[in-house]
């Protein structure tokens, strides 16, 4: 070395090439074979965000990561992604359609005109939307990236899927076929797996009120743990080595983290006097009936008056099935703020249980994280996968938060960065976190080096 | 915003490259450069304004007057933990410089005027590098000018003593989390005094000793300039146009020198330099406005170091000197708190130089100075950024003495 300083002293024309070499990280494919690879799951892998598919999400969903990063360490060939040919996105809902949510600004009802989630184009027809859904790409495919929005595991053995669920509709490649038919015409070496949210998930979303938790035990095709089992025998049939992800803590999520349970604000005693006198009756009545329930108000933040049909009443007395919601119960983020605002939900009129999660429905929740969890856990050891534990993840980022290469991520709603503006689905930075997160597990499981992606790289929420 | 403090950690980065570790040194003589940077202990003329100002009373003409430049190529790369690329900066070509002029006043006293630059770095990273939230590009100035004034206390001691007034400025980038077209520009200037003394002993014809202290000089930028490019709903609530406020540190300096002529030809040098870094804990931004959503303090804990340094110098005949050195510089960063603006990793160099005489008072001095950091895996906690990085710099200089 000596001596080439002192050659490069002598010729100082060539120092500016003397570039300073580092060689730190070799990638290597360990004890895995990576030259297929495949992802299956829902929302979160099809690269659904902000409420809607589309195809820049897609490009940036962590699978397409996953590949990209997996050609350092022998994956072949394209990764064929079922892209839908819009910006805007078609997301669905309520039984409608509608374009993705981005920032904006908006004028409530008061007149006061704030920063928040609005439709990328609201004028959008449900007869355009639905084309844009519709159109078939199945003659792209065999496609390795099979994520479907709205998928639970019990759904991806489901012959004929696609008429149920739009987003597979459109790329299964025959009509009768179930999603993980889809498997055997890739025939991946390495697959990841990331489903199970949607069991769940969708139960909550539609606030305990709609849907229902997939049972942990059942057949294949009903129960959690054993459809579990197929949709892996099927990846198994001729990968030799795969990643499954777990399933986060559904409430620490911002979609029902976000809006405080206290948010009705008063700061005139008249109004409060007016609510308690208003509520002197439902608090007499519910004296009677010897139940607990009181409605009362002061000045400053008041928990919501919500609706509770479980409380029970003798007939004829349905409208005492109110009450305030508890610190510990979550609003979620679909909850009208013009209506809390100006239709006087949540003080004069219940807000519908729709926009809560009560107690009971978050034990429901979180006892079936706890049981899918354990049987993906279980199924990981059964069929020597790598585990990756994302339920760790988003519990460091709701409670101390998570710092990389200067992005601070946390499970606050767009400024958390990790979370899109729906406050469900991750954003491209959320997915950079998530696919280091499956790099870590499976370099460690089959003693690999996949190099991981530049989270800085990414985008956060986007703002105007 | 955290990451805003970085700024101020680039600036004391910046002149602990000058003075310790880093792409920069103290490149106040060509002669010394060539000898390792070593001159603490040696007759340097009217350069010792800067290296021990005990020494100037004692020079060797009546008046002495030295200029000088040097161009600093330094590059870095950076490879991410668990990540297989490289990631380099592009630094532009930073020209130090020094001007000298000194004289004798009598036997006993000798006065100068010293204007130097021992802060001038620069570093730009690669656009969209993987830490651009942390830094994308650095530049650092800063000029000294030191009236001097000397007193030959005997025939064998000589002490010394400088005034710095020091000007600098400051500018950087950095990008901020709102996508990829939004960063934010800081831009200050700061000005300060510090004190140079030294003295200068001749223990024999061939043993002379050097001690120099140069004080702590505290940069504090205030008024400086700040601007947000972003997004137009952020801008409502981060004002694109701010002013900034920040103190730096620049160490106080202790250093040990001795030479040693070993023949009639053979002149050696050695000396330690005590770089007190300890000073730099913290680095605190203070904000004019949305200060209580902008303001930070972020922590350095840097440690001192000592640099080690040999020189030595051959007289060939009257025509031609040759030179050569070499000093190990250490990193006085701390592990968890290491950040890419302020690379400054354990540093071998070794120089070379020539000193051609055509006259008996006109000096040419060439000199080449080459650093090679050692590899190294550093982290930035706070933002949880590391990785290993790998510095080098190349750098010639020019100097011209004349002296009557």
């Amino acid at each position: 070395m000596k001596y080439k300083f002192l050659i490069s002293a002598v010729l100082l024309g060539g120092l500016w090439s003397c570039q300073p070499e580092i060689n730190e990280f070799e990638p290597s494919k360990g004890n895995a074979d990576f030259t297929t690879y495949m992802t299956a799951g829902n929302s979160l892998t099809a690269g659904y965000a902000d409420n809607a598919l589309y195809k820049s999400a897609q490009e940036n969903s962590f699978s397409k990561m996953l590949a990209e990063q997996m050609e350092f360490v022998g994956r072949q060939g394209s990764f064929k992604i079922p892209y839908i040919n819009t910006e805007d996105g078609v997301g669905t809902g309520g039984g409608m359609l509608f374009t993705k949510l981005k920032m904006g600004f908006s004028t409530d009802c008061l007149g006061v005109t704030s920063l928040g989630p609005v439709r990328a184009n609201p004028n959008a027809t449900q007869q355009e939307l639905a084309v844009l859904l519709g159109t078939p790409v199945a003659d792209q495919g065999p496609f390795h990236n099979i994520g479907v929005p709205g998928a639970k595991v019990t759904h991806l053995l489901a012959p004929g899927y696609g008429s149920m669920n739009p987003y597979y509709g459109r790329f299964a490649s025959a009509a009768g076929n179930a999603v993980i038919d889809e498997i055997a015409l890739v025939k991946p070496t390495f697959f990841t797996l990331w489903i199970g949210n949607n069991d769940v998930l969708s139960y909550a979303l539609a606030g305990g009120a709609a849907d229902q938790i997939t049972p942990l035990e059942g057949a294949p095709g009903v129960g959690f743990a054993a459809s579990l089992e197929v949709v892996l025998m099927s990846f198994k049939a001729t990968a030799t080595a795969g990643a499954i992800a777990n399933i986060p803590n559904i409430t620490d999520i911002p979609y029902f983290t976000t809006v405080p349970f206290n948010i009705i604000a008063l700061s005139d005693q008249a109004m409060v006097d007016q609510l308690n006198a208003g509520y002197a009756e439902y608090n007499g009545a519910m004296q009677q009936l010897g139940l607990d329930y009181r409605i009362n108000f002061a000045l400053g933040a008041n928990p919501m008056v919500i609706h509770d049909p479980s409380i029970l009443v003798p007939p004829g007395y349905e409208k005492l099935q109110i009450r305030q919601i508890k610190a510990d119960e979550l609003v979620l983020l679909s909850l009208p703020l013009d209506s809390i605002k100006c239709a006087y939900w949540g003080s004069l009129k219940p807000v519908p249980g729709a926009y809560v999660l009560d107690e009971k429905e978050i034990t429901d929740i979180d006892n079936a994280v706890v049981g899918y969890n354990q049987a993906i856990k279980a199924a990981a050891e059964k069929y020597e996968l790598a585990h990756v534990d994302m339920n760790a993840v988003l519990k460091q980022g709701s409670s101390g938060g998570i710092v990389m290469d200067g992005v601070s991520f946390s499970n606050t709603f767009v400024t958390g960065n990790a979370f899109s503006t729906d406050g469900v689905h991750l954003t491209p930075q959320g997915n950079a976190l998530a696919a280091n997160t499956f790099i870590d597990a499976i370099n460690k499981k089959y003693n690999a080096s996949i190099p991981k992606v530049n989270v800085a790289q990414y985008n956060a929420v986007v703002l105007p | 915003m955290r990451k805003l403090f970085l700024f101020a950690m680039l600036l004391a980065m910046s002149h602990l490259s000058t003075q310790a570790g880093g792409y920069q040194v103290r490149l106040q003589s060509s002669r010394s450069t060539g000898m390792g940077l070593t001159g603490t202990g040696l007759q340097l003329g009217a350069s010792s304004m800067f290296f021990n100002p005990g020494a100037l009373s004692m020079m060797e003409t009546k008046t002495d007057f030295s200029i000088g430049a040097s161009g600093i190529i330094s590059k870095i790369s950076f490879q991410k933990t668990g990540q297989n690329l490289v990631s380099e900066t592009n630094n532009k070509l930073s020209t130090p410089f020094y001007v000298y002029g000194a004289g004798k006043i009598g036997e006993k006293w000798a006065v100068g005027l010293a204007i130097y630059t021992p802060y001038g770095s620069s570093a730009e990273w690669e656009s969209g590098w993987e830490g651009r939230l942390l830094i994308q590009n650095i530049a650092l100035q800063a000029i000294f000018f030191q009236p001097t004034v000397s007193y030959q206390l005997t025939d064998k001691l000589g002490i010394g003593a400088g005034l710095v007034y020091t000007s600098g400025s400051v500018k950087l980038e950095k990008g901020l989390n709102y996508g990829p077209d939004s960063y934010v520009e800081l831009d200050g200037s700061a000005s300060s005094l510090g004190f140079n003394l030294g003295a200068f002993y001749t223990a024999s014809e061939k043993l002379s000793i050097g001690v120099n202290y140069r004080s702590k000089i505290m940069m504090d930028v205030s008024g400086g300039d700040a601007k947000f490019h972003v997004p137009v709903s952020v801008g409502t609530t981060i004002p694109t146009e701010n002013k900034f406020s920040a103190s730096l540190p620049l160490p106080g300096n202790l250093d040990f020198g001795v030479s040693y002529q070993a023949t009639e030809k053979l002149l050696l040098a050695a000396e330690v330099n005590w770089v007190m870094w300890g000073v730099y804990e913290t680095l605190e931004f203070t904000f004019e406005e949305k200060g209580e959503l902008l303001n930070s303090k972020s922590p350095r804990e840097y440690k001192d170091t000592f640099i080690p340094r040999i020189g030595a110098e051959y007289t060939l005949n009257d025509m031609f000197t040759f030179r050569a050195g070499a000093y190990y510089d250490q990193s006085p960063t701390n592990e968890d708190y290491f950040t890419p603006e302020t690379v400054s990793l354990d540093n071998l160099a070794f120089t070379l130089g020539v000193g051609f005489h055509p006259t008996e008072r006109l000096s040419i001095d060439l000199s080449y100075l080459q650093i090679s950091g050692l590899e190294a895996k550093k982290n930035y906690q706070p933002d949880n950024f590391g990785g290993t990085y790998k510095n080098a710099a190349f750098i010639p200089s020019f100097g011209l003495s004349y002296r009557f």
